[in-house]
């Protein structure tokens, strides 16, 4: 029963939705970390319809996931037992992983990545590190599985590139985009509106990488 | 001549599966995100300024060659690269980087066609196709024996039955080739393996020889304090 009292406690999403952006995802992924358990059950929604409650800028559309989620028809003990029954199976809990066939036939033509061989971060590793099987309990997989943006977000996380590859992406990034603002700025002038516009996304992406490294540390 | 990505790269360290000559869901997903951070100005493309530096940095290709990439990828003449664009040349260059050059124009003969058919006549012609070997790891004599070969309307131009044609027999005659390199690597292997196996048998033998000898050599000496005992009694 512990499973449920955490979320019992939780503060509902509109009570903590203040204004739009970041700073409520932010504090809702807090308040997850903070009360529910590391646990992903099988997500039976798309990931399509998923990810239309967050947006870009992080915005949660809560609204639509609500009124959706009432019209879901709840089945939490099928949910329970086949999450239960994957996760000792395979041991893997993401939507990738488990419809592992429809995963690949999604991709064209996929062939097998080999163990280990060119990609460290995003090959083999992430894929384990997906598929480790976290705590789980009935009482708390019925729970998440009623509460719906629980669900969308270890989704979401599932889903995310690791931060090692974010950040080899965005390191090189960084030194392309910085090459190309010297080239607007000799060929089209400081004051170009493309030249500033470049300026600040290069600034943006700088403190992006700031924050992220002071996280980390 | 070929084209080589910068170790350490983010497309070092992308997958090109070996024998669709494709990246998997996950790598595209990574790539889409790489795409993302790169389009600084929010419009899902790629300028010519953005695309020159991108390729710079992680290619060793000129900046004319580059050039000549650009325009062949920007086949909607809107003078942006998309993401699908994008991506047709990520596969082009991890082709190049596994070797799979053969093979990448085997599997996707009909796109690889469809970009060097740059006036749209549904035929590729002999100067075009010159300008772009570079980037499906052709030399000039080959490019030369192609249309030697398989010009078979004689126009010295290829239509797309030709340029299959081509790509069957060049990826037959890779694997060929391969095959053979695989052979000749075994070869060399269990050669050397035997090699160390006589030096072992050889450092055996000698490490006998000289057991031997110490075992004559003592016994010698033990036979002369015998000798020398039963003198002195």
């Amino acid at each position: 029963m512990e499973g449920e009292k955490p979320l019992k406690g939780a503060p509902k999403p509109s009570e903590r939705r203040g204004s739009a952006g970041k700073a409520t995802l932010t504090s809702h992924i807090l308040n997850l970390w903070s009360t529910a358990t590391l646990l992903q059950p099988q997500v039976n929604l798309s990931l399509a319809e998923i990810c239309e409650n967050f947006d870009d800028e992080g915005r949660d559309v809560g609204k639509i996931r609500r009124q959706k989620s009432q019209s879901l028809t709840p089945k939490p003990q099928e949910l329970e037992e086949q999450a239960l029954l994957d996760l000792e199976l395979h041991g893997c809990n993401s939507i990738e992983g488990l419809p592992k066939k429809g995963a690949e036939a999604i991709s064209t033509e996929a062939g097998k990545e080999p163990e280990g061989k060119r990609f460290p971060i995003v090959g083999p590793k992430w894929e384990r590190r997906n598929r480790n099987p976290e705590k789980c309990s009935s009482e708390s997989l019925i729970s998440l599985s009623k509460n719906v943006p629980h669900r969308a977000y270890w989704t979401e996380q599932q889903n995310r590139l690791p931060l090692p590859l974010m950040e080899l992406m965005e390191n090189e990034a960084l030194e392309i985009l910085n090459k190309a603002l010297k080239s607007y700025r000799s060929r089209i002038g400081k004051n170009h509106f493309l030249t500033k516009e470049l300026q600040r996304y290069i600034e943006g992406l700088k403190k992006r990488r700031s924050k992220r490294l002071q996280c980390t540390a | 001549m070929g084209i080589k990505l910068k170790q350490g790269s983010f497309l070092w360290y992308l997958y090109l599966d070996k024998i669709y000559c494709l990246l998997s869901l996950r790598n595209v997903k990574a790539l889409v995100e790489y795409f993302h951070i790169l389009d600084a100005h929010h419009k899902d493309t790629l300028n010519d300024v953005l695309f020159y530096h991108f390729l710079h940095h992680v290619t060793n290709l000129k900046s004319r060659q580059i050039k000549i990439v650009f325009d062949m990828m920007d086949w909607m003449c809107v003078g942006e690269i998309g993401f699908d664009q994008f991506y047709v040349l990520v596969c082009i260059l991890l082709s190049h980087q596994n070797h799979l050059e053969q093979q990448f124009m085997y599997r996707h003969s009909r796109p690889v066609f469809d970009l060097l058919d740059l006036d749209g006549e549904l035929n590729i012609d002999a100067a075009n196709f010159h300008m772009y070997r570079f980037l499906f790891g052709l030399k000039k004599q080959d490019l030369r024996d192609l249309f030697h070969d398989f010009d078979i309307t004689g126009d010295r131009r290829l239509n797309y039955k030709e340029f299959k044609l081509y790509t069957i027999f060049s990826t037959d005659k890779s694997r060929e080739t391969q095959k053979v390199v695989e052979e000749e690597e075994e070869k060399e292997k269990e050669q050397e393996k035997e090699k160390e196996k006589e030096k072992g048998s050889e450092k055996e033998k000698g490490k006998e020889e000289e057991k031997d000898k110490w075992k004559a050599l003592l016994m010698k000496r033990l036979q002369t304090n015998i000798v020398s005992q039963k003198n002195a009694q």
